[in-house]
């Protein structure tokens, strides 16, 4: 039988309806579309048993409650902590810290500077006995750089250093810095504290109390709690539902806490300080007196301070400042906050300023107030209390000619972070040894001649104190939530063995023992209870005593601060969800960059359009900004949200070391800023640079 | 377009913008949860993948009178989708209680017809095979697939939650779905137990996640009757659940095309839908 035509079509016919009807071809259309989707590169996922470990998060300097979702013992998520007098969510940076465990950057062995300056992998029992011979080298010489006060191992180290005769142990600079060294200068037995939780007004003076100040999600929480969402029925103009606590916030931007309050003040950068003698001014003029000792010094020195005056000192607008002191006249619970707008660099004497303001106002350790918290006790005999070693400058100790001949820097990166970094490396490069005990390999690191991993907060038992910003004492306990690499190690351990090594044992075994024994002191039920998450609380205030406002150092300050006028000043700012100095940006971050922020490696620097305008630039032109000899370059975004006269520039960018989410974006905004003396009171400034500005 | 669907609950979301401060926790906290992979230039907003992303809105006005707001902006998962309708494949579909549009990836042929549809740009195309550096592929969670190039994908309001609370109740020897004194389906998972991961990690308590169709969760409660919600896009009649509050009129004003000289419409006031 031949194949006819007839026969041809009529088997192709039946073979088109049968493949039809015959499920084989969608089922292998269907495999096909899964196995193309189903590469090995691409990773599975793995199933396993839910475990939850109570935690904290220290790679963010608010200090977040977190809860980690562990999955067959693998960390994946990190989860807030509602119930916490910390927490109540969690913040951008926190959110990436599991995935940071896993960072390119992270350092996982010991790292040996050799002759050839190159830094060579090496064990750890070989980087022991080369840091034992070091500290035997240098005796008493050696001097440390921390960038964790809130724990206890910053006793350790400090008790390590005394047991070598050496008191010399640096913070990195911080808003908790400024504080400490006001508190001690007014005389308050004191650390000063703020009572946000039952405050109905809050000013914040430079603080970006919702973004980078204090205990960020302890105040985010307290902002949620007390200002239920909007409700407004159609028709009606007023809302349902008032807000028990009215937010204002004076600074050059409108970011973050100033996009939420309820009143802005726009001032020039780095003047809070004279806005809160703008503000004492108008205080005592209203009949407010307060106790310090020297009152009536203060009051001839604020009556300069007229509106008029402030309004020319700081560019805010006198009805609006008359309109904020009123508010704060009739408030229940007013509360002021000076801090820097990016964390560092604003001194003390805008401590001393607003201390002033709350004592004007009535509210020192009153509820909704500034509370004056006990200062911690070291248990370690030989160790500085904590507010002692915040006294001390690591800008001035870097830069002064004479070197230690050993500087361990632990979990910081003064080379990045600091102002004029160039000098800083110039600083660390003249020490005959430092050494870096850091997770990740940063600018810093890069340095030393010997660096040691340091393991994540995430992979050990740590603590917290009281971070700055509370209201009241607290004691938080963090269980390790991973476990550390073979070559990782942890900072305590590695000094207690090395004390021992140098016959110089501490007084306690291991870290453990310290934190139970500050766990029996804050009165914790249990050790174990404080490492499943629940924090001791202390409601403790110390008396005000004698105080001083030091209208003698405010004379001063304000004397030596420079003007600015003439130049574009200069506004850094913090934008949390991009890292710190200490861990670069997190790799899970970088997405939150808007367009306009970062352009390829181009950073952005914003100006209103007035400001572009005389400076003859428009947006999207690339310029440069120089200041102090450096430079830096940038794309120009018009944001009409800028104070006048000024230009924000975004800080954490411009990371030489690191990864590849954080090398070649921008350029570090430090490299700009010099350090000034702050008459009186031991530290520098940085928060009133002047800028020029060019097209590129 | 196909008849529109209703089911008895409807998850939906009310994103306070008076308490947005823009700081991207939810954008970290959704990567994380979803499995999304880092990307080392993420300047390139048209190669990056974010499934909510915060937009920082401004009231146009020159300095001193200048507001910021910020609207993080998920897929509104819309009971009309112009998505869905456009896909060739079915890939895209709301068809399960709940009324979450979901996005099925090994039925996704990567045409970006759903991209184009979209009016709030909340789809995203993987024009490359996600990669996580060495080992962070350990973080990863095991509710989420992670999804090659070629497929477009998009906010899923953490399904694989949802998924979780009904195993919940389930295991508990509950019914999933129950009927109300209101004579309506409800569902048995309680109001907390059912939350995206941006909503849980917002420490503002700016989002607020529940069933708009239940009149004991505050998502209803936040929405109903407030003059100060709105919705993006609302006269394109893609009934949204993703509400926005705002106290403030030029932040209602920027969630659709008004004409300078044309009123601010309240909620009801919408125009009926045309096409």
């Amino acid at each position: 039988m031949g194949l006819d035509r007839r026969t041809f079509i009529k088997f192709a016919a039946g073979a088109g309806a049968g493949v039809m009807i015959t499920p084989i071809p969608w089922k292998l259309l269907d495999d096909a579309a899964i196995w193309t989707q189903n590469w090995p590169w691409i990773p599975a996922l793995e199933d396993g048993e839910n475990t939850f470990v109570s935690a904290f998060s220290k790679t963010d300097p608010s200090i977040v409650p977190i809860q980690v979702r562990k999955v067959n013992g693998r960390p994946v998520r990190v989860l807030p902590v509602p119930g916490h007098p910390l927490g109540g969510g969690v913040s951008a940076l926190s959110a990436a810290e599991v995935q940071m465990l896993y960072s390119p950057a992270r350092l996982k062995r010991p790292l040996l500077r050799g002759e050839d300056g190159k830094l060579r992998e090496i064990s750890w029992p070989q980087a022991s006995n080369v840091l034992l011979d070091e500290f035997r080298k240098a005796g008493e010489n050696v001097a440390f750089i921390t960038g964790d006060v809130n724990g206890s191992i910053v006793e350790i180290i400090s008790a390590f250093a005394a047991t070598l005769g050496s008191c010399a142990v640096y913070p990195m600079p911080s808003d908790a810095q400024d504080a400490a060294v006001a508190a001690a200068l007014a005389g308050l037995k004191a650390r000063i504290g703020y009572d946000l939780e039952n405050s109905d007004h809050v000013l914040a003076l430079g603080a970006d109390i919702l973004e980078s100040w204090g205990t960020v999600i302890r105040n985010r929480r307290i902002f949620r709690d007390a200002r239920p969402h909007s409700f407004r029925k159609a028709g009606e103009e007023t809302e349902a539902g008032a807000a028990s606590l009215f937010l204002a916030y004076a600074g050059p931007l409108q970011r973050n806490t100033a996009a939420v309050a309820d009143l802005r003040l726009p001032v020039y950068p780095g003047t809070e300080s004279a806005l809160a003698l703008g503000i004492a001014h108008l205080l005592i003029a209203a009949g407010r007196t307060c106790g310090a000792v020297d009152f009536d010094e203060f009051k001839s020195f604020v009556a300069a301070f007229t509106p008029e005056k402030t309004t020319e000192l700081t560019g805010v607008d006198a009805a609006k400042l008359q309109r904020e002191v009123e508010l704060l006249l009739t408030a229940q619970r007013p509360l002021v906050i000076v801090g820097s707008e990016f964390g560092s660099g604003a001194g003390a004497a805008p401590v001393l300023a607003g201390l002033a303001v709350n004592a004007l106002l009535g509210n020192l350790n009153k509820p909704g107030g500034l509370s004056l918290l006990p200062k911690d006790v070291p248990l370690l005999d030989a160790a500085l209390p904590r507010d002692v070693i915040l006294g001390n400058n690591p800008v001035r100790f870097l830069a002064d000619p004479k070197k230690p001949a050993l500087l361990l820097i632990h979990e910081a990166n003064p080379a990045y972070a600091l102002p004029d970094p160039a000098k800083v490396r110039e600083a660390i490069r003249a020490v005959p040894f430092s050494v870096a005990f850091n997770s990740f390999m940063d600018e810093t690191a890069a340095l030393c001649s010997l660096v040691i991993p340091a393991d994540m907060g995430l992979e050990r038992l740590d603590d917290v104190e009281t971070p700055y910003g509370s209201g009241s004492l607290s004691y938080c306990v963090s269980s390790p939530a991973a476990k550390a690499g073979t070559g990782v190690l942890n900072a305590a351990g590695v000094l207690l063995q090395t004390a021992r090594r140098l016959g110089k044992a501490l007084d306690i075994a291991a870290y453990e023992d310290l934190l139970k024994s500050k766990a029996e002191i804050y009165g914790a039920s249990s050790f174990e209870e404080l490492t499943a998450g629940a924090p001791v609380q202390c409601g403790d205030k110390v008396a005000a005593g004698d105080f001083s406002l030091r209208t003698d150092i405010q004379r001063q300050a304000h004397a030596a601060a420079p003007g600015g006028e003439g130049r574009l000043r200069l506004a850094p700012y913090v934008r949390m969800s991009l890292g710190t100095a200490e861990t670069g940006i997190p790799p899970y971050n970088n997405k939150t960059l808007r367009a306009d922020e970062l352009d390829g490696s181009l950073m952005s620097v914003t100006l209103n359009r007035a400001t572009a305008a005389k400076h003859k630039v428009k947006a999207g032109d690339k310029v440069a900004l120089q200041a102090g000899g450096k430079t830096i370059t940038a794309k120009v975004r018009i944001h009409e949200g800028i104070m006048n006269d000024t230009a924000a520039v975004c800080l954490g960018f411009g990371h030489s070391e690191f990864d590849e989410f954080s090398k070649n974006k921008g350029g570090n905004v430090m490299e700009l800023l010099s350090p000034l003396p702050e008459p009186g009171t031991g530290l520098d400034v940085w928060n009133r640079t002047g800028v020029d500005i060019k097209k590129a | 377009m196909s008849a529109k669907k209703e089911f008895s609950v409807k998850w939906g979301m009310a994103v306070d913008l008076d308490k947005c401060t823009g700081c991207g926790a939810c954008m970290v906290a959704c990567q994380a949860e979803n499995n999304l992979a880092p990307q080392a230039d993420a300047s390139n907003k048209l190669r990056v993948m974010n499934w909510l992303v915060v937009f920082e809105l401004s009231n146009k006005k020159s300095f001193p009178d200048h507001e910021t707001a910020y609207l993080p902006r998920p897929c509104q998962q819309c009971a009309e989708q112009p998505c869905a309708t456009v896909c060739p494949v079915v890939a895209t579909e709301r068809n399960e209680e709940g009324g979450i549009v979901s996005q099925i990836y090994p039925r996704c042929i990567g045409c970006r017809y759903c991209m184009a549809a979209c009016p709030y740009h909340a789809r995203y195309f993987n024009w490359f095979d996600p990669v996580w550096p060495k080992g962070m592929e350990k973080a990863l969670t095991p509710d989420v697939s992670t999804r090659p190039r070629g497929v477009v994908e998009k906010c899923s309001f953490c399904h694989h939650r949802f998924m979780k609370a009904k195993d919940a109740v389930r295991a508990k020897g509950g019914e999933v779905y129950i009927r109300g004194v209101d004579n309506k389906m409800h569902c048995a998972v309680p109001e907390d137990g059912y939350i995206t991961s941006c909503a849980e990690a917002c420490p503002n308590g700016a989002i607020v996640f529940g069933d708009l169709n239940n009149p004991d969760h505050r998502v209803h409660k936040l929405v109903t009757g407030n003059a100060d919600a709105f919705r993006l896009l609302e006269r394109l009649g893609t009934d949204t659940a993703v509400y926005y509050i705002s106290r403030r009129e030029w932040v209602r004003r920027l969630g659709d095309n008004y004409l300078p000289d044309e009123q601010t419409q309240k909620p009801g006031q919408i125009l009926p839908r045309k096409h």
